[in-house]
Order: C-alpha cells, then structure tokens, then sequence
C-alpha cells in the first residue's frame, strides 16, 4: 500500500509490514503477516474474518494492548509500537476509546460513573464543553433516566449503549469496538450498530469494528478482509449478502 | 471455558489460607498446653504448699479460654473463606448442577474438602506447637528457670485443641459453603456478567436479636458500673453486659460493618482510585463484614486487656498513694500480666489477619476481567497499586478503630467496676490508655495494610489490558 504523506494525513491509524508470531520456534503460530494497512480519518471501517485470521490480533496492536513482533504501529502521527507500557496507558486514556462485546462496565459504579471513568482516571473533572458533549451523548443514547442506576441494573442493549457513550465521551481519535454485538438479540445488535454508524456520520468519529458478522460489517462505510494473517480484501461499503457470499468463498479450499 | 470444571480440579491452593489458619490455632492451642503442661510439672516437682493441682487446674483454665478465643476467630475467618472460595467457583459449580450433580452433594463435596483442610493444619499445627514448646522448655530448663522434669508432651488434655480445630475448620466449611445451595445451573449459560454479586440476604430476626442484645448488654455494662461503686462484684456484672453486647455487635456485623467501611472509604479522597476502591470493598458487604469482624474481635480484646490493665493501675497507684502499706510490689506483677495476657489475645489478632489478607487476595483474584478493563480504560499500574492499598486501607483502618473505641470503652468498663469501691479509689477514673499496645495495634495495623496489598498488587499488575476484551 502506498504511505504518501498526502494519503497519511487522511488516515488515523495504520500499521506497516505488521508481523505477530505466537509460541517458539516449531510450535510457532503467525497470528499476522506482513501486513500494511491504514484506517481512515472519519470512517467506520470494519475488520472481517473468520475465527483465526488475525482481526483480533491486529485490533490489540493498533490499540497499544498487544506489542508487534515487527514492523510499526501508528496512532495519529505518533508511532505507538516503541512506546512504554505508562506512555501506552496515556495513549489509551486519552486517544483511543473501546467497545468490547461484553460491554465490561465497572460493576460497582453507576452510569454516570462509568461515563466519567475516563476523565477520573486523568485525574480532571470534564470541561464545560465536555460536560455538554457528556449530556447530549446522554441524550442521544436514551441514558438520561438511568445515570444512577449500576449495570446489573440494565438490559444488555442499555449496557452497550453505556460503553458506547463512554467510548465516545472523551473524543478520541479512534473507537475500537470488538464485535459489539456478540452478546445482543439481532434488534438491539442493529440498533446499536446504527448508533456507532452515526456517531461516524454526524460527528466524524473513527471507528474500528472487528467482527465476524457479515450483517454487522454492513454498516460500515469500508471492509477490510483478512485471512491467515494477511489483507484478503479491501472494498467500500458491501451489502451484507454480498460479504457472506465473499466470506463463503475464502473458506473454499484453494 | 476450558474443558474441565475447577471443582474436578484438585482445588489445593485455594485453600492454602485456610490450612494456614487451621494451623495457627492448633499451633496455638497445642503449643500453650504444652508449655502450661510443662510449667505444672516443673511446680509438682518442687510443691512445698501443696497446692500444685490447683496451679495446673487455674494454669489450664486460663490457656483453655485463650484457646476457645483463637478457635473462635479462626472459625469465623475460614467460614469466610470458603463462602468466598464458594463465590469464585460459582460457574464451575453451576455447571455441574447443569449436568445433573445435586446442589447437596456439591456442598457435601466443599464440606468435605474443609474437613481434609482441618486435618491438614491440625497435623502441622500440632508438630509446629509442640516442637515450639519442646524448644521453650530446653531453653527454660538451660538458662535454669526451670528445673528439669518428666513432662513427657503426650498429654490427654491435648485432645482438645486438636479435636477442637478439626471439628470447628470442618463446621465453619459446612457454614461457608450455604452458597452452593444459591447456584442455578443457568449461570453456567450466562454471559460474561459477575455471578457472584452476593445477595445481601435480609435477616430482619437477626437484627432485632442483635439489637436487644446490645441494648440489654449495655444495661448490664452500665448496672456493674454503678455496683462497681461500692461492690467489686460489679465487674461479674459488667463482663456479662460486655459478652452480650459483643456478641450483638457481631451478630449485626453486615449491618454495622459497611457504614463504618463506606465512612472511612469517603475519607481516603476523591481520586479514581480510592474512590473506585472504595466501591470494590463494598462490593460484597457480607464478605468485608465477615473479614474485618475477625479482626475488630481481636483489637477489641487486646485493647480491653489493656485498657483494663492500665486503668487498673490508675486506679491502684491512686490507692497506694492513699494506703502505701497495702499495695506493696503490686506493680511488677500488673506489668508481667498485662505483657502476657497481650501476646495470647494478640494471637487471635494474628488470625484474623491472615484472614483480611485472604480476603483482599481472593477478592483480587476474582475480578481479573475487570482490571484488564481498568488497564484498557487508561488506569496506569501505579494508579491499580494505590486503589488495592486504599481498599486494604480501608479495611484494616475501620476494624482497628472500631476495634480501639471498643476495646477502650469495655476495658475501662471493667477496670472501674472492679476496682471502683477497693479501698483507697478515687471513685470514678478516666480510661486510661494503653499506649505501647495501642502503638503495637496502629504499627500493625499499617505493616498488615501493606502485607494484604502486596500478593494483589503484583497479580492485578502483571494482568493484560486484552483480558478484558477476551470472551469467556
């Protein structure tokens, strides 16, 4: 892939020639291969591929919580594969927010708690604007009559909007959400996925979903397909039939 | 999940703690008979009074309620534990259930690894205790303390602590294991979601008891003051207010324990940390409750002696002044006392520590998910540090203090109803305050804050931020 510096202007994140092996020598296991790819600025990107191909591995590393066996890792303009484990937990703080598929609230506090969290843990209280955006996310979500309740409290789609808004609450520049909808009902998975779709149209957020589910990736404005630790594919946006049906045909013996 | 349940798993670490204050009691126990054994052998070789029998009756007496005091705290920390233990395995257990194992028979199962855990620290205790006092003796008798004597360490009174630490460890494993009984199979098809939340089960007859209780012990504590003034029988009265009104206090420990935790918690400040620290030592209020309660028996007995003991002197030295001819040399003798009578109840303390340290271990332990969470969220190591010293804090500050106003009060209680109408006594005195054993209490307080928070530290930091993205 071509690296201009006109084309890494426009993109938030990218790795380059990106390898990861697991175990020793004899038993070792190439998670990734010399991968080079960028997310762009502003787009819901989705990272596809069966169970084993890498999307999980490659979203740990662009996220700080994995290290590269080779290659580099950038974040922004800042290259993130040499950092230090406190200059990674900075970076995660402040730039990067997550949505896992167990929404992994902090069960002990509440909504708004767990909204918070982020600023809290930079030891600040929101800005005004901050604040402001904090509300309207509230809003936007359907949170506003459930800040006090804790999150044994919620139904799963309540939980996940909560990650969601929290993920969102710090502006950062990229959203990693690991198969967001894993753990919902087929209704709620949509209505979230319409959320993290608009929160990317209206508000130009990045966002970085890996997922095996071909409805999922739907959403997004670009699929990245992987196999065996590479880029299989690279399209725009794809009909939900038509990524089964590419999906399909990966798994077809060469 | 992996392919084979915990429980079939031969679970040996998990009750390493248990084993260790199986251990101490019997140590304990056997150790002190032992050494007392030894003493009344060596007073029977040399009775000119004849009044040997009674020495070794009073000499086992007064070890024996030492004893009972230790076993006692050790059942309360081991039924903890297992109810603990029990909560961790909760998954694990409901899919058994889901395969078909009866709820009874899983607890039968947990019930019976507490009897092996009894047996275990009893072995080790009772060689641990003996040989201590083997050791004593030979020391004893070469520094010419003692004269040599044919105590031979195989004393049937022995039967007692080891019978007696086996039956309770056993007991306290039937008790803390109740919670199999609350598993459904359906957690084992659950989501990731924390199973073991702890139901705060809602006993109103417990509290009412508790509260009568404390309510008629008081009246007690308050009756033997005022005899106290001019009957020294009044401390026979007041040690029954303070046994009964203990006693409440324990039986409310759920309910007197987390508003005392959740104060001192809002007085470590306002950080992420400590506040989120002070959250997660209220997560499961019966096991906080049931962990410190352990360690406020054993700072309440030992500032009760004290207390007791120095008021006692107070009060003494007063009436010396008074009578000098009357209390000659009586001075030697309280201060030998009082530093005796310390170490044996401070043993008690010593057990329920092991228990605090437990209980923040396990608790740790159990909620690496969430730390991963943490450490994605941005917590940095060192801020994971201060929030598992803040929780540890927070528990061992509210036990000691609560442990020190108790102790305090029921001491002085019981020094000024005794000694309130000797000749010579000014009438009403201020407690008087123990200040080595209080010193001894606040430093220990702090090394156990520390020593609790060092095992979590290292394994919360040493957890991986993709732990909390993984799916179990």
């Amino acid at each position: 892939m071509d690296t201009s510096p006109i084309e890494t202007a426009a993109l938030v994140a990218r790795v380059q020639n990106l390898s990861k092996s697991y175990g020793k020598e004899g038993t070792r296991v190439d998670a990734l291969r010399d991968v080079t790819l960028g997310i762009r600025r502003g787009e819901f990107t989705a990272i596809m591929g069966p169970s084993g191909s890498g999307k999980s591995t490659l979203m740990h590393i662009m996220a700080g919580l994995d290290a590269p066996t080779s290659g580099r890792v950038w974040l922004g303009d800042a290259e993130i594969g040499a950092m230090s484990d406190a200059q990674l937990t900075v970076l995660r703080r402040r730039r990067v927010g997550f949505v896992f598929q167990s929404f992994n609230l902090v069960p002990t506090l509440d909504v708004e708690g767990n909204l918070l969290l982020p600023f809290e843990l930079d030891g600040r209280r929101p800005t005004p604007s901050e604040r402001a955006w904090i509300d309207e996310l509230e809003t936007a979500l359907g949170l506003s009559g459930r800040l006090r309740h804790r999150p044994h409290e919620l139904s799963g789609g309540q939980q996940q909007r909560v990650a969601i808004a929290r993920a969102l609450a710090t502006r950062p520049e990229l959203v990693f959400a690991d198969e967001p909808t894993g753990n919902l009902d087929s209704r709620t998975g949509r209505e979230v996925l319409a959320l993290l779709q608009n929160a990317s149209r209206q508000y130009g957020q990045s966002i970085a979903m890996v997922t095996h589910d071909p409805i999922a990736a739907s959403y997004a404005d670009r699929v990245l397909f992987l196999a065996d630790g590479r880029v299989a594919q690279d399209s725009g946006r794809m009909e939900a039939a038509e990524i089964s049906s590419y999906m399909l045909s990966m798994e077809v013996p060469a | 999940m992996s392919a084979t349940p915990a429980s079939v798993r031969t679970p040996v670490r998990e009750h390493v703690p248990s084993v260790l204050v199986a251990a101490l009691s019997a140590a304990f126990g056997v150790g002190l008979l032992q050494i007392t054994g030894f003493i009344a052998a060596a007073v029977r070789q040399d009775d000119v009074t004849g009044s040997s029998a009674m020495v070794a009756l009073l000499l086992q007496i007064v070890a024996i309620v030492f004893i009972v005091i230790a076993v006692y705290v050790a059942a309360i920390i081991t039924a903890n534990t297992f109810a603990t233990v029990v909560a961790g395995r909760a998954r694990s257990i409901a899919l058994l259930r889901l395969l078909g194992s009866t709820a009874g028979s899983l607890r039968q199962q947990v019930a019976t690894e507490g009897l092996f855990v009894g047996l275990a620290g009893t072995v080790i205790g009772s060689l641990v205790g003996t040989g201590i006092a083997f050791g004593v003796g030979r020391v004893a008798v070469a520094l010419g303390i003692v004269p040599e004597n044919s105590y031979g360490y195989l004393d049937p009174v022995l039967i007692l602590p080891v019978v007696g630490v086996i039956l309770t460890t056993w007991t306290a494993s039937w008790v803390g294991s109740r919670r199999v009984l609350t598993v459904t199979p359906l957690q084992a098809l659950g989501g990731a979601e924390e199973l073991s939340r702890e139901e705060v089960v809602q006993r109103p007859g417990r509290y009412v008891l508790a509260l009568v209780l404390v309510i008629l012990g008081a009246g007690f504590l308050l009756l033997g003051l005022l005899i106290g003034l001019v009957n020294p029988v009044g401390v026979l009265v007041g040690l029954i207010g303070g046994i009964v009104s203990f006693t409440g206090i324990v039986f409310a420990a759920d309910r007197v324990m987390p508003p005392a935790l959740r104060l001192v918690g809002r007085l470590l400040g306002a950080s992420a940390p400590a506040r989120l620290a002070a959250e997660n030592a209220l997560r499961h209020p019966q096991r906080s409750s049931r962990a410190t309660i352990g360690l406020v028996i054993g700072v309440t007995l030992l500032m009760t002696f004290g207390t007791a003991m120095t008021t006692w002197q107070q009060i003494i030295l007063a009436a010396q002044q008074a009578n000098p001819e009357v209390y000659q040399g009586i001075d030697q003798m309280l201060n030998a006392t009082i530093a005796i009578f310390s170490i044996l109840i401070g043993f008690s303390g010593v057990i329920a520590a092991v228990g605090l340290v437990n209980n923040l271990s396990l608790s740790v332990l159990q909620r690496t998910r969430e730390l991963g969470l943490l450490r994605a969220l941005g917590f940095s190591v060192q801020q994971l540090r201060r929030m598992i010293l803040s929780e540890s804090a927070q528990l061992v500050v509210t036990a000691v203090v609560l442990g020190i106003v108790l102790g305090g009060f029921y001491g002085w209680a019981g020094a000024q109803s005794m000694l309130g109408a000797i000749n010579g006594s000014p009438g009403f005195v201020f407690p008087s305050i123990p200040w080595i054993i209080l010193a001894v209490v606040i430093v220990g307080g702090a090394v156990l804050t520390a020593i609790a928070s060092w095992a979590p530290t290292r394994r919360a930091t040493r957890v991986s931020p993709i732990t909390a993205l993984s799916v179990e």
